[in-house]
């Protein structure tokens, strides 16, 4: 057979879903590493049938139903990866189980909402794109060094970052121009790298001029009053 | 909240998990914590990715890694006996924590205590759990698999009384001890051997303290006797080496009241003080409540279970070189099983009387079940409220103080019984990362990643031809710190001070303050008093209260996740 690790690691499912189902066959309830094994048979199975990735999926959504679920099991099916041998291919399936189960293992609780002191030393200003593509600008980025061919206030965007939460961004589609809030960048306020317009303090003497100046002679776009 | 704070909530937890103020319900148990503290500021917290702010000159440093650190466990909610219950950040430098606390770059960021670099190793941590790696004070490694058990469930750290199938209950021979330290170096795990202690005079002793051990065992059967356990104290006492005992379990030369007075004042740690795994019947958990007696738990007894007596009558046969064809030897194992002290073992447990759990592994014990039935056992005693919805959830009493007093019997206590808190123990500054990363749905009963000094060494792998990390079939074992000369390296040989032993490629570090230790010492323990048991074995009481807990039809941790 000249299987592979990966082939091998198939026979592991293989066992392990046999196990479950003949749990299953004796009315048992399953539990987590029971329902993981069945929904990735299934999809591996489904594949070797020779369905499409998306009904490969749709199986293995429906592999096991919540009453066959030992309680708090249901939540804790979801993003279960298989990779399965299409015929155009291994691919890779995620499966998430759709649970509406109140128990729920390793459930946070949060009793309010999550708040953030809103700063005080917000400016907004236009960003248009001048570019054939879309630019998207995260939030901690130095706005004031972002792509050149967004034209804004440079002067304005100085040492300021996106006021969007963490891990978030702003797309700016090609052509159009979007209002954004910028907010200080905070800590002892250095930049460094980047596109290497400040590459210091920011607050140094002359720090900004400097900036705005080699902005300037670089040809980054800059919309703002000067 | 409206549908859509609520949406923006479970957003929330799903992108950076539990904040200040959150409660978490561990795995599948009734046992929620409330987080105490998070070092984050919201809207301004690290993370990884595409288009995340990880990057250098945003959240990354462009410094080198001594101005920064190796490797960083980023926003994960720490359990830990020194630390509480908080989220935070644990910087690593060399193998050892180098600093915990908000994590990011200072030149953008404010109260950064965590610099990260732009070469920082950087571990997510969101959604998990992070504790101090398990120590398992208590592991008979008849078999070198016991080692990947017990990585497996989330200990690092093993004080070992075999190394192969031989009877040892500890090893004499410093010739035979060279060859277990040099085996043992093969995994990513700190590792201790106890020698024999069945000595009526020192020669034995000191050729096992020449070769290197952590301490001594004192087991009935290689001797109990009076002399041999004065001997292994005073011997003990001149070295600064922990003796772990398993007593008279015959009551052929003493009565408990006399191993206690032989002891006469100096640190011990009892082994599975409630006797099924040995000791003076019916009423070795006598010796628990004393400042000087340092008493642990095995795993098979705790999370009090409705078939614990039947199956230990089996297990006593099997484990002890006995017959279940000679009535005398049955008849000595069924003297063993009392389930009025398993009843009460456990309560002592949740009230703080016995500070320290252990696997007593292939020898009584599961090697990798030590967290999830101390979990377990807490879950038997926490309140349900929160989970039935019959309590508005923030005027319950949460199970902090119940969760971080089981943490400490499996990681801090023990570090202190056996002279190893000047290594391991605690997430702390200085000590070594051996750090266990949990998700909050799996707590104690599977780990996701097993970091070992440092370095990812074992946890959750998956198909290794897969286009991602996590394919099925997941399973739990080693990672990069497990192979080549890596594990000598990330993990630490306990020894003592007058050893000539060494190790190659692992370093050796004796263990100290193991005679000065008591129990007024264990964090979140410490209650002291009077345990009797009443001749016939039926009654336990503590300070003359009945002490006693309902033998469990189900325990937690356990069904959900078990194959």
């Amino acid at each position: 057979m000249e299987l592979t690790p990966s082939e091998q690691d198939r026979l592991l499912i293989f066992t392990a879903a046999q196990l479950a189902q003949s749990r299953r066959d004796r009315g048992l309830k399953l539990n987590h590493p029971e329902a993981v094994a069945l929904i990735s048979h299934a999809v591996i199975e489904a594949a070797r049938d020779g369905v499409s990735h998306s009904q490969a999926l749709a199986i293995g959504q429906t592999a096991v139903r919540s009453d066959e679920l030992l309680p708090g099991v249901a939540s804790m099916l979801f993003g279960i990866a298989i990779e399965a041998v299409f015929d155009d291919g291994r691919r890779l399936v995620v499966v998430d189980f759709h649970s509406t189960e109140d128990n729920i293992p390793g459930q946070v609780t949060r009793l309010s909402s999550t708040t953030s002191s809103a700063p005080a030393d917000i400016v907004t200003i236009d960003v248009h794109n001048d570019s054939t593509v879309q630019i998207s600008v995260t939030t901690h980025m130095h706005f004031f060094e972002v792509n050149p061919r967004l034209r804004f206030d440079r002067e304005a965007s100085y040492g300021r970052r996106l006021q969007i939460p963490a891990g978030e961004h702003v797309d700016f589609p090609a052509g159009t121009t979007v209002a954004v809030n910028l907010i200080p960048i905070t800590g002892e306020r250095v930049i460094i790298g980047f596109a290497g317009l400040v590459d210091g303090p920011l607050d140094a003497p002359g720090a900004k001029e400097q900036a705005m100046a080699k902005a300037k002679a670089l040809g980054y776009l800059d919309g703002g009053a000067a | 909240m409206t549908p859509e704070e609520l949406r923006d909530v479970n957003q929330d937890i799903a992108v950076h998990g539990a904040r200040a103020g959150d409660f978490v319900r561990l795995g599948d148990t009734d046992l929620v914590v409330r987080v105490e503290s998070d070092d984050r500021e919201i809207g301004n917290e690290l993370q990884i990715g595409f288009g995340k702010n990880a990057r250098d000159g945003i959240g990354m440093r462009s410094v080198r890694s001594a101005e920064s650190c190796d490797v960083v466990i980023t926003n994960v909610l720490v359990i830990d006996a020194v630390q509480g219950i908080r989220v935070t950040s644990i910087g690593i430098r060399h193998g050892r924590i180098s600093a915990i606390g908000r994590s990011g770059n200072p030149d953008t960021m404010d109260n950064i205590d965590v610099i990260v670099g732009s070469g920082t190793v950087i571990i997510p941590g969101e959604g998990l759990i992070a504790t101090a790696g398990g120590i398992d004070s208590h592991v008979h490694a008849m078999s070198p698999r016991v080692c990947d058990a017990a990585l497996s469930s989330g200990v690092t750290t093993l004080i070992a009384q075999e190394f192969g199938p031989f009877w040892g209950v500890g090893v004499g021979s410093s010739w035979a001890l060279q060859h277990g330290h040099d085996s043992f170096a093969s995994w990513p795990l700190n590792v201790g051997i106890l020698g024999r202690a069945a000595g009526s005079t020192t020669a034995p002793l000191f050729e096992a303290l020449e070769g290197g051990v952590c301490g001594f065992k004192i087991h009935e059967d290689t001797g109990a006797h009076p002399r041999t356990l004065d001997t292994a104290l005073t011997f003990a006492d001149e070295h600064d080496i922990a003796i772990a005992l398993h007593t008279d379990g015959l009551n052929e030369m003493m009565n408990v009241d006399d191993t206690i007075d032989v002891i006469a004042g100096r640190a011990v740690h009892a082994y599975h003080v409630e006797g099924c795994g040995g000791g003076h019947a019916p009423d070795v958990l006598r010796m628990a409540g004393h400042d000087n007696i340092l008493a642990s738990s095995t795993n098979p007894t705790l999370a009090y279970g409705v078939n614990a007596a039947d199956e230990h009558i089996a297990m006593i046969i099997s484990a002890h070189g006995m017959n279940p064809e000679l009535p005398s030897d049955v008849e000595l194992a069924r003297r063993r099983v009392r389930n009025a002290t398993m009843a009460a073992e456990n309560r002592l447990h949740d009230i703080g009387v016995i500070p320290v759990t252990s696997s007593d592994a292939l020898g009584m014990g599961r090697a990798d079940d030590t967290w999830r039935k101390t979990f377990a056992m807490a879950s038997m005693f926490a309140d349900r409220a929160i989970l039935d919805g019959t309590v508005e959830a923030d005027s319950v009493v949460t199970s902090n103080e119940r969760v971080l007093r089981h943490v400490a019997k499996i990681t801090i206590n023990p570090a202190l019984v056996h002279g190893l808190a000047h290594e391991v123990g605690a997430i702390k500054e200085g000590l070594l990362a051996d750090i266990v990363l949990w998700p909050y749905k799996s707590f104690a009963s599977k780990p996701n990643m097993v970091i070992k000094g440092g370095i990812p060494a074992w946890g959750v792998v998956g198909d290794p031809g897969s286009t991602v990390a996590n394919a099925q079939p997941l399973v739990i074992g080693p990672q990069f710190g497990a192979f080549g000369v890596a594990p000598a390296d990330l993990g630490v040989h306990f020894t003592n001070s007058a050893s000539t032993t060494t190790v190659a490629g692992r370093r050796s570090v004796p263990v100290k303050n193991t005679r000065t230790v008591r129990g007024r010492d264990m964090l979140y323990h410490g209650v002291l008093g009077d345990v009797n048991v009443d001749p016939t074995g039926h009654t336990v009481t503590f300070n003359g209260e009945i002490v006693t807990s309902e033998a469990q039809s189900r325990s937690s941790l356990t069904r959900t996740y078990l194959l």
